[in-house]
């Protein structure tokens, strides 16, 4: 970082070639599309949705007859114990740059799933990741940081080509914590 | 909790409230049953050494919660749409999860509610849930 960034003007939230890396890298990682493709570990089964009603309490009768909670459909792709994403995966990828430049810390702030219909027993999901969108940097009550939202496309796959059945837009801020002398003020 | 049904809905219509205590093993059995093993949802030292009270509920969780407050609301004569939710403060164990709900518009056989599920601290979830008519 140049000596004149680093006395950046007051006011100015984050010094100019930061943000420009920021943006460049955001840049890249769009235009990458959908990536880090992955299936599911297990098909949409009766005993995980059994185990997910009785943690969450749900009673309805129709997710033990052979059709599976709608807002479980991120479920079926996690990563699962000590799984990670793999490299190119878009999301991380722009994480690993920002906590690089500095936005050490990460606070999930949006999720919108779209159930496009339910999913049955049986089926095995794919989904990609891709980068929707960076935006920034703004000056929240945690700290300066970078709205980043990610897109999720989980797919079920026929013989006549792929059927899209869910999607969710996920946003986290990625910010440089605040101290806390800073908090009082 | 009866339930109200899609075709009597109004907009602007109050949806019963409806309240949730937050024990360890409710946030530490739906973080697993989500699959997320993320340790701040079931390691209350790791969670306080991140300098969190304790651990707290994973957004999976928060989501699903959405769904059940609606089905236990409305009944199950509906097909969920979608759930959009912005989250804010946390909910950790030993609060309560408390969730109200408003008809905010009917339009074209798609109702959008309005969920909020409050914590002590303030609202922990706001959701927009969409659902018609099974």
């Amino acid at each position: 970082m140049s000596a004149e960034s680093a006395a950046a003007p007051t006011g100015e939230l984050v010094a100019p070639d930061v943000h420009a890396a920021v943006m460049a890298e955001a840049e890249r990682i769009v235009a990458l599309g959908e990536g880090a493709e992955r299936y599911a570990r297990d098909e949409i089964n009766q005993p995980t949705i059994n185990n997910w009603l009785e943690a969450m309490g749900v009673s309805n009768p129709r997710w033990s007859e052979g059709e599976a909670p709608p807002s479980m459909a991120q479920v079926w792709t996690m990563y699962g114990l000590g799984g990670k994403p793999p490299a190119d995966d878009p999301l991380h990828g722009m994480m690993r740059a920002l906590t690089d430049l500095g936005f050490t810390a990460v606070l999930g702030t949006n999720c919108e799933q779209t159930y496009l219909r339910t999913l049955r027993v049986g089926e095995r999901l794919r989904v990609t990741t891709a980068l929707d969108s960076v935006v920034g940097p703004k000056a929240t009550g945690m700290g300066v940081g970078y709205f980043v939202t990610s897109r999720n496309t989980w797919y079920v796959d026929h013989a006549e080509g792929p059927e899209v059945v869910a999607t969710m837009l996920f946003r986290v801020l990625k910010f440089v914590p605040r101290r806390r002398d800073e908090e009082a003020s | 909790m009866s339930t109200t049904g899609m075709e009597a809905l109004t907009v602007g219509q109050e949806l019963p409230a409806w309240e949730l205590p937050i024990t360890p093993t409710l946030v530490v059995s739906t973080a697993i049953a989500t699959r997320d093993f993320q340790d701040v949802h079931h390691d209350r030292d790791i969670a306080q050494a991140a300098g969190s009270k304790d651990i707290f509920m994973n957004i999976l969780t928060s989501t699903a919660l959405c769904q059940r407050y609606v089905e236990d609301t409305l009944g199950h004569d509906l097909e969920l749409q979608g759930i959009s939710i912005r989250l804010g403060a946390p909910a950790y164990p030993y609060d309560t999860l408390r969730f109200t709900g408003l008809v905010e518009s009917i339009e074209d056989g798609v109702a959008t509610l309005k969920v909020t599920g409050a914590v002590s601290l303030g609202a922990h979830v706001i959701g927009t849930v969409r659902v018609t008519a099974r």
